[in-house]
């Protein structure tokens, strides 16, 4: 004989509790197997409960009028028959009341887990295996991911590896020079791999030096490209620049040329505004551009940047040249944003910062012009019939030819040289 | 060599079954006496009688419910929905029956039926006769779901599914019952068409498509091929169960994937590609898996369907992402 | 008047053999081809399917079955109608038919673990007693049946199939899609409507507008048999008389059993809400096993030891059942990716192996 009890269960598919309505059996009474003994009140219906056991009733449990929760107890039995024999516990069909939170199965903790280090150099698998931001971020920095030996689990590319990669290439000579009679040594392309005993080598192409080439080639083989140039007397500049130089705003600044080329660029392009335009060939139109962007063409390890000052006109000389150095900066540290390297209206790309005399710029697609300015260098020229050493600067404006003509861009470039070489006409349009 | 149509192909393989299993009977509407209303089951009736092609009265529930009863007696019905749209009456007893009967009886009994649905648009047609609601089946567990894209894989692929011992949801992309290839019939796949088929290698993306859509596909990656980038395309064949494997070696190798369908995005089997894809080798990604399908709204109007089906060119934009992720 | 059919002019008459006094109807104009044996064997099994049918309930209401749907006062339609089945016949079944299955020699607990959330389709072989499993989506099976019986007459089979179920499944469109494909076909299916009276809390009056359910048979082209549902005899002699109709290639029947559903609809159900108690006791004096126990002591069929003897058989196989049910644990959890398809997919193989992981926690 034991004691087994009888728990209150689920009478109608999810139903929590029920309300006794009426005890049909009382303490010590003798009972038989599927003997109604309570009488109760569920949400859906009133329900006579059969004893599941023979025997005497020993206890039961709830007043009438009682609320009883599935599961719980409400009667127990004297009885002969013994608990079925299961491995698990016995079955309340139905779940019952909510019991609040769920509980946790499992016994262990979730959450970040540090790297361990591996044990030994895992295998370098031939693509490497990085998560996607980590693949942007090499991309960015121009980085061959695939050449990157990873310190992560499994051999994967981290992104303290991408950067470890990016600082160790970042040779010396990385300063461009802001004096525009300076030559700089053009760096390395990222990419290249030293394999000094092959007859070639073939440079795969990526990212940024990609985009630069579809650049490229879509303004060259779209734009009908003209060049012009003219050579002018920059001594006048370059007494400008050393006086501005000693100005108390050029503290902790230094002013190169450039500034002042771009001042009158803006004044030029004011009188002669074709050459801040661009040309829709889906609309037929030639849209002048009434807002003055200037694009910095810029050199950078990762390739041709051009950063673009806003609103240049708005901008006094100091300003300007306090951009432009900004804009250099982070295009060299590959802090740049689209923002900045978006949204020009002309450009300007400085080869005399590197030495050359002139060129044939490709115009910046979709503007209308690109000029040039070379390097200032000492040469002879004729002043008063005599032989005498000057500043010489060449320029060269290469243009749209479907917007400009020949005689257009000859009266720009020489407006353009005129104020070059006097700098002090800039008083009267500026 | 003989060319033969998607639909031709099809038709052989009915008859190529029935002629070896006469458990093997076809039913539907206008199977019989008509040939169906795309040919598929063409002059079977003259061949095999009115007692193993059977032309069923109107009504779909029906045809799948009785083809269920005659599987459960041991016959291989082949079961015809007329189009996709009409399918849907039938769901109850796709669902509740046909997907659960051999789990309910732990395998006493199996149901070895097919259901043949012509899908997919661009034929010009009226309201639900455009539907790709693949989707629907390859969520239900217990179905198999397969769409041949070329005459000789409709062949094989039926035959296939008519072999199965379960349940097959066999998809017909109509806008392409025409097309021609040469086959030489019967073409036996020793099981080698349970994986997808790679219908043009390469290394740039991947591009998983089936049925109607690889025609579409073909014709974007032979554009793609001119601007220098090489599409590795995936015909899937079997939508359930999926040839996971191929899947994710081309993705291993490319690293960008792309899914083209006639269904619409949400809730679609691409959107399940793109997860699973996402959870199997998220480390070979250099882009998110990019869907291309129908936009969300119900198939529009003949006249502006053109509009709503992925084409040639949606396909590249897909392509032109991914690779400038 | 020429061209019209009118549903006034249906007889809503029924077939009866035996009364509700327990007297036969003279001349009921059938042969009553039973024998002493066979008499006693309905009889013993319309009392073993009383006593599954009250322990099952019982079951429930202690919580060891999450919910049971009661086939009490029904016992005679369907041991009738199932005694009349030869061997081969199949029966497909919905979700209420004990009688069936006891008579097939199911054992109850089988068909109780559906109830018990241990398998779907409850665990007897459905072969061995050609017994479909268990229905519960409303009327499909009616489909089913028309199929299998089909497949059985292309085979030249003597084999005919009986779909059960209610009032209620007459609404459905597989009904009419069911009765319609066997009409056209010929098939060799009886349909076996029990018109309890009730679909839930729904009543027949609500349910159609057909004067019975017997004349819908006329609109697929076979005939309709309304029988006093709570006459065993009745019952027996007319799903026979089908049953022999579908052998000779006469084609389907489409038989209306009128009864009660003594219980509620299922064990989550409360019947008081729809019905009173003067109802439910104007069936109760019609209970079809009362009226049969009074026409077989009469006849001196059935003796007092027999009928102890059936009490008895009854009895323990309730005590079997509750010890087979009580306390049972469920299957291995490993089942439920067994029969999904003949062979796991590798995703559904991987899935698998996850969960096998996961179970090992618990």
């Amino acid at each position: 004989m034991e004691s087994r009890e009888f728990k209150l269960p689920d009478l109608g598919e999810g139903l929590t509790e029920a309300e006794i309505v009426q005890w049909l059996v009382k303490e010590g009474d003798t009972i038989e197997l599927n003997q109604p003994i309570v009488e109760v009140e569920t949400e859906k219906a009133l329900v006579e409960i059969p004893s599941p056991f023979a025997g005497t009733v020993e206890k039961i449990f709830g007043d009438v009028g009682a609320r009883v929760n599935v599961g719980a107890t409400i009667i127990t039995v004297q009885t002969s028959e013994d608990a079925p024999k299961t491995g698990r516990k016995e079955v309340l069909v139905g779940y019952g009341p909510d019991e609040g939170a769920s509980k946790r199965r499992k016994d262990r903790k979730i959450g970040r887990r540090t790297e361990e280090t591996p044990a030994e150099e895992p295998e370098q698998p031939a693509r490497a295996l990085a998560t996607p931001p980590v693949r942007k971020l090499a991309r960015d920095l121009g980085i061959d991911i695939d050449g990157v030996s990873g310190t992560g689990k499994e051999g994967r590319v981290t992104r303290e590896d991408v950067v470890a990669a990016a600082d160790s290439q970042k040779g010396a000579g990385e300063e461009q020079a802001e004096e525009v009679a300076e030559v700089v040594p053009l760096t390395q392309p990222a990419a290249i791999r030293a394999v000094p005993d092959q007859a070639e080598e073939r440079i795969p192409v990526r990212a940024i030096r990609r985009s630069i080439a579809e650049k490229m080639v879509r303004s060259a083989f779209t734009i009908p490209h003209v060049a012009e140039w003219l050579q002018v007397d920059a001594t006048e500049l370059m007494k400008l620049r050393t006086d501005l130089q000693t100005s108390p705003e050029a503290k902790e600044m230094k002013i190169s040329p450039l500034p002042i080329i771009v001042k009158a660029l803006l004044a030029a392009l004011r009188k002669h505004p074709l050459v801040n335009s661009s040309w829709d060939n889906d609309t037929n139109e030639i849209v002048v551009r009434h807002v003055y962007h200037i694009g910095i063409a810029t050199d950078t390890e990762r390739g041709l940047l051009v950063p673009v000052v806003k609103n240049a006109d708005q901008l006094n000389i100091f300003e300007l040249s306090r951009e432009i150095a900004r804009l250099a900066a982070s295009a060299r540290d590959g802090k740049i944003g689209p923002s900045d390297l978006t949204g020009s209206t002309v450009t300007i790309t400085n080869v005399g910062s590197f030495g050359m005399e002139s060129g044939t710029p490709i115009i910046n697609y979709p503007e209308a012009a690109i000029l040039a300015p070379g390097v200032i260098a000492k040469r002879p020229w004729v002043v008063d019939g005599e032989i005498v050493v000057r500043d010489v600067m060449t320029m060269a404006l290469s243009f749209d030819h479907r917007v400009l003509d020949g005689a257009e861009a000859g009266r720009f470039l020489r407006y353009l040289g005129d104020l070059i070489e006097k700098p002090a006409r800039l008083f009267g349009v500026l | 060599m003989p060319s033969i149509t998607l639909a031709q192909g099809l038709n052989e393989a009915l008859r190529y079954c029935m002629q070896r299993d006469d458990r093997v009977v076809v039913m539907g509407e206008d199977v019989g006496r008509a040939g169906g209303v795309f040919r598929v089951t063409d002059k079977l009736q003259q061949e095999f009688g009115e007692q193993r092609v059977i032309d069923t009265p109107l009504a779909e529930s029906g045809i799948v419910g009785t083809g269920i009863g005659l599987a459960i007696y041991g016959f291989k019905p082949v079961c015809e929905m007329q189009f996709d749209g009409f399918t849907y009456p039938a769901f109850e007893q796709i669902i509740s029956h046909l997907a659960k009967y051999r789990s309910r009886t732990m395998g006493k009994l199996p149901l070895s039926v097919v259901v043949r649905i012509p899908y997919g648009g661009g034929i010009g047609a009226v309201e639900h006769h455009s539907e790709s609601l693949e989707a629907y089946f390859t969520h239900t567990a217990g179905l198999k779901v397969v769409t041949p894209s070329t005459p000789s894989d409709a062949f094989a692929l039926l035959v296939e599914a008519i072999e199965d011992p379960d349940p097959v949801i066999f998809l017909e992309p109509k806008r392409r019952y025409w097309i021609r290839e040469d086959v030489e019939l019967p073409v036996v796949s020793n099981g080698d068409r349970r994986k997808a088929r790679i219908v043009h290698e390469g290394t740039d993306v991947t591009i998983l498509t089936y049925g109607p859509s690889v025609r579409t596909v073909e014709d974007a990656v032979a554009e793609a091929t001119k601007d220098g980038v090489s599409c590795e395309v995936i015909d899937l064949r079997w939508l359930n169960p999926l040839d996971i494997e191929t899947i994710m070696a081309s993705v291993k190798k490319t690293g960008r994937a792309v899914v083209v369908t006639e269904a619409s995005v949400t809730g679609s089997f691409s959107a399940e590609l793109a997860a699973r894809i996402s959870e199997d080798d998220f480390l070979s990604l250099n882009a998110p898996v990019i869907r291309v399908g129908g936009y969300d709204i119900p198939y529009p109007p003949a006249k502006v369907e053109d509009l709503y089906l992925p084409d040639l060119d949606r396909v590249l934009d897909a392509v032109d992402k991914v690779l400038n992720y | 008047m020429k061209g019209y059919v009118d549903p006034s002019t249906v007889s809503t008459e029924s077939v009866q053999v035996l009364k509700p006094d327990g007297t036969l109807v003279p001349d009921h104009g059938f042969d009553l081809d039973l024998k002493e044996e066979d008499l006693r064997e309905i009889y013993r099994v319309m009392i073993l399917t009383r006593k599954v049918d009250q322990e099952s309930t019982n079951l429930q209401r202690q919580g060891e079955l999450g919910v049971y749907t009661p086939a009490l006062g029904q016992e005679g339609a369907q041991v009738g109608a199932a005694y009349a089945l030869e061997p081969q016949d199949w029966i497909f079944p919905s979700y209420r038919e004990l009688g069936f299955a006891m008579l097939r020699g199911v054992q109850p607990s089988h068909i109780l673990h559906l109830f018990r959330g241990t398998w779907h389709g409850g665990l007897y072989d459905y072969r061995e007693h050609r017994l479909a499993p268990y229905s519960v989506p409303i009327a499909t099976q009616a489909l089913h049946a028309v199929g299998f019986a089909t497949g059985a007459k292309i085979d030249g089979a003597n084999t005919v199939v009986i779909a059960c179920f209610g009032d209620g499944a007459t609404s459905e469109g597989d009904f009419h899609e069911a009765c319609n494909f066997a009409g056209v076909w010929k098939a060799p299916v009886v349909f076996y409507c029990q018109n309890n009276g009730y679909a839930i809390s729904v009543p027949l009056s609500k349910q159609t507008a057909a004067p019975t359910i017997a004349v819908k048979a006329l609109g697929y082209g076979f005939p309709g048999v309304r029988v006093d549902g709570n006459d065993v005899l009745g019952c027996y002699v007319v799903t026979r008389e089908a049953l022999r109709r579908a052998r000779r290639g006469e084609g389907p029947t489409l038989i209306e059993a009128v009864t009660y559903r003594r219980g509620p609809h299922s064990t989550a159900d409360d019947a008081t809400r729809y019905r009173t108690d003067e109802e439910l006791k104007h069936w109760e004096a019609l209970d079809p096993i009362a009226r049969f126990e009074t026409y077989l002591e009469a006849e001196g069929v059935l003796t007092a030891e027999f009928k102890d003897q059936c009490d008895s058989e009854g009895r323990d196989a309730a005590t079997k059942l509750r010890q087979e049910i009580v306390g049972a644990g469920p299957l291995d959890p490993a089942l439920i990716f067994e029969h999904v398809y003949t062979e796991r997919s590798p995703i559904l193989q991987q899935e698998f192996e996850e969960f096998m992981e996961d179970q090992e926690g618990r």
